[in-house]
């Protein structure tokens, strides 16, 4: 997919608007502030996701965007299995770091992966004026890469290129990493482009 | 020759031990339903386009042996279209058997994904590691 820079901005600021909405509100589970980078834009070449999606072992929570956009994308929460322990224990408020990845872990970076998506769909659903939902979230504790790939291939059978959103969340204290993806398919983005046409007509 | 993190997909590894030829392939889906502009996405199309080349390298089809590696079903708690590694494995599986190609080692299914390493020399040396840590090496 062939993006202008204008369009490119437009996703950008797009993704922009639902992520700080999601960074809200694990800033508000953590009760601590949340720091936000700012978002990338890329359309990456399905031969060269590995420059763009490390291989570390991390919790992928991945969701379908449903509703008004039938199949619209995927957005996903990566997070490196450290962060997810680091989260479970801050709201169970357990400290034992040096262990490995449990029930408790799984179910917390699902409900911490739900809570965030929602609201980032929830705020960009409410910019375009329709309704998109995300679906019940499926999740893989595993290399990043290969749980992206499995998602890539279901949208890539007649593309060879995806576009992927990207913005990191950090905190220092609790030290915790994750980042969130938009990967959108056709019919998000004309939607998308229609809005933004939209708004940049005159009044009349 | 390698691929890292690989989910869902499968490492399609043709070797020719007379040569010491192999051609590898990361492939993403069964079927190519005509798309021929990515040859290696697609496991008919990875096939006979291997084929191809390492027949143009003087292999014969009967002294090519196959590995599979891959299709796992990354997702946990997800019943839909996401765990399409069953069909890779079982699509790549079929083709070689048309093909009469004789598979020599084969790691495909179960939950974790994996990085694969080949070296074509000789016997051929194959490395795989897992997402949960192991390591076998063949």
């Amino acid at each position: 997919m062939e993006l202008d820079p204008i369009q490119m901005d437009a996703l950008a600021e797009f993704g922009n608007i639902g992520a700080a909405h999601a960074a809200t509100t694990l800033s508000q589970m953590l009760m601590c502030p949340i720091e936000m980078t700012v978002p990338e834009v890329q359309a990456v070449d399905i031969a060269q996701l590995h420059n763009h999606i490390s291989n570390e072992i991390s919790a992928v929570v991945v969701f379908q965007i449903q509703g008004e956009v039938a199949d619209g994308g995927y957005v996903v929460v990566s997070m490196p299995r450290e962060t997810v322990i680091q989260l479970t224990n801050q709201m169970l408020g357990t400290t034992d770091t040096d262990r490995e990845i449990n029930e408790m872990d799984q179910s917390a970076a699902i409900e911490i992966g739900n809570i965030m998506i929602s609201a980032f769909l929830d705020a960009t659903a409410e910019l375009l004026g329709i309704v998109m939902l995300p679906s019940p979230p499926a999740l893989a504790i595993d290399m990043a890469h290969a749980a992206f790939e499995s998602v890539i291939a279901q949208m890539a059978g007649d593309v060879n290129d995806v576009l992927i959103f990207n913005t990191e969340l950090t905190s220092l204290a609790p030290p915790v990493y994750g980042g969130i993806y938009l990967l959108p398919n056709a019919e998000l983005m004309r939607q998308l482009f229609h809005m933004l046409e939209r708004l940049m007509e005159p009044l009349p | 020759m390698g691929t890292i993190g690989l989910g869902s997909c499968i490492a399609l590894i043709l070797h020719d031990q007379r040569k010491s030829l192999a051609g590898f392939a990361h492939i993403m889906l069964p079927e190519s339903r005509g798309n021929t502009d990515r040859p290696g996405k697609f496991a008919d199309t990875a096939l006979s386009v291997l084929l191809e080349e390492m027949e143009r390298f003087g292999s014969a089809k009967f002294s090519i042996t196959a590995i599979v590696v891959g299709g796992a079903s990354m997702f946990e708690y997800s019943a839909n279209s996401l765990n399409i590694g069953e069909r890779n494995a079982a699509a790549v599986k079929d083709l070689l058997n048309v093909q009469g190609i004789r598979i020599k080692h084969e790691e495909t299914g179960g939950k974790v994904g994996r990085s694969v390493y080949y070296w074509p020399e000789k016997k051929g040396r194959l490395i795989i590691k897992r997402a949960d840590g192991t390591c076998i090496a063949l």
